[in-house]
């Protein structure tokens, strides 16, 4: 297949290099209420000057950007071989991680209100990639303790 | 579907490895489809049956429940 929309496999790499930091900067950016002195080194952080159409800082835009651009690098990266069979398991990787997103999402709405609900809808942002790599990598690894099993 | 792959490798003296960089799949998709847990695409079933000079069929064939 000549155009499959996958980046190139060192792409995987440089994603979770981006994930990492930019998810440590939205969780203490979540939960620095609850962590003063972590906050209050990060004051210069928060002193950073934003662009005027922005509602506040800069920290939360940064956060959830580069935890989606890592998240996509690290999901849609190729492998080093990159065949019809690892495509039919991105493929039904991706078919649990729409049931699973979707689920949690049915069960938020009926079970949770207000700010709580708020607070699913955020990291419902992240689940569907990250419940993807999740399934795609576990099918890779049990593919690979297969074929050792039968070696 | 069954499939008769690790006799004709066998035949023509070829390992897993082999195929596989003959018709540009890894090494586990050519184990899968020996062992059964990947059914190949008609490309792929074409590109094996002509590495072993065969017709598919001789290669791929149904089974009662499929």
């Amino acid at each position: 297949m000549k155009n499959d929309w996958l980046f190139p496999h060192c792409y995987r790499r440089i994603g979770w290099l981006l994930f990492f930091p930019s998810a440590c900067l939205g969780l203490v950016d979540t939960y620095g209420e609850y962590l003063p002195w972590l906050r209050a080194n990060l004051t210069w952080l928060y002193a950073l000057p934003s662009p005027s159409f922005l509602d506040g800082d800069l920290i939360d835009e940064v956060a959830a950007l580069g935890i989606i651009a890592g998240l996509l690098l690290v999901a849609f990266a190729r492998e080093r071989t990159e065949d019809e069979m690892i495509r039919q398991l991105r493929l039904v990787a991706l078919q649990w991680s729409v049931y699973i997103n979707y689920g949690l999402l049915a069960l938020a709405i009926v079970l949770l209100y207000d700010i709580a609900f708020f607070h699913v809808m955020i990291y419902n942002m992240f689940t569907i990639l990250l419940v993807f790599i999740g399934r795609f990598r576990w099918s890779l690894r049990r593919l690979g303790q297969e074929e050792k099993q039968l070696a | 579907m069954k499939n008769r792959l690790k006799v004709a490798r066998a035949e023509h003296d070829f390992s897993q490895a082999d195929v596989a960089q003959h018709i540009g799949v890894s090494r586990q998709t050519v184990n899968s489809i020996e062992t059964g847990r990947y059914v190949p695409s008609a490309v792929l079933a074409l590109k094996l049956a002509r590495l072993f000079s065969m017709p598919v069929e001789t290669l791929f064939s149904l089974e009662d429940t499929d």
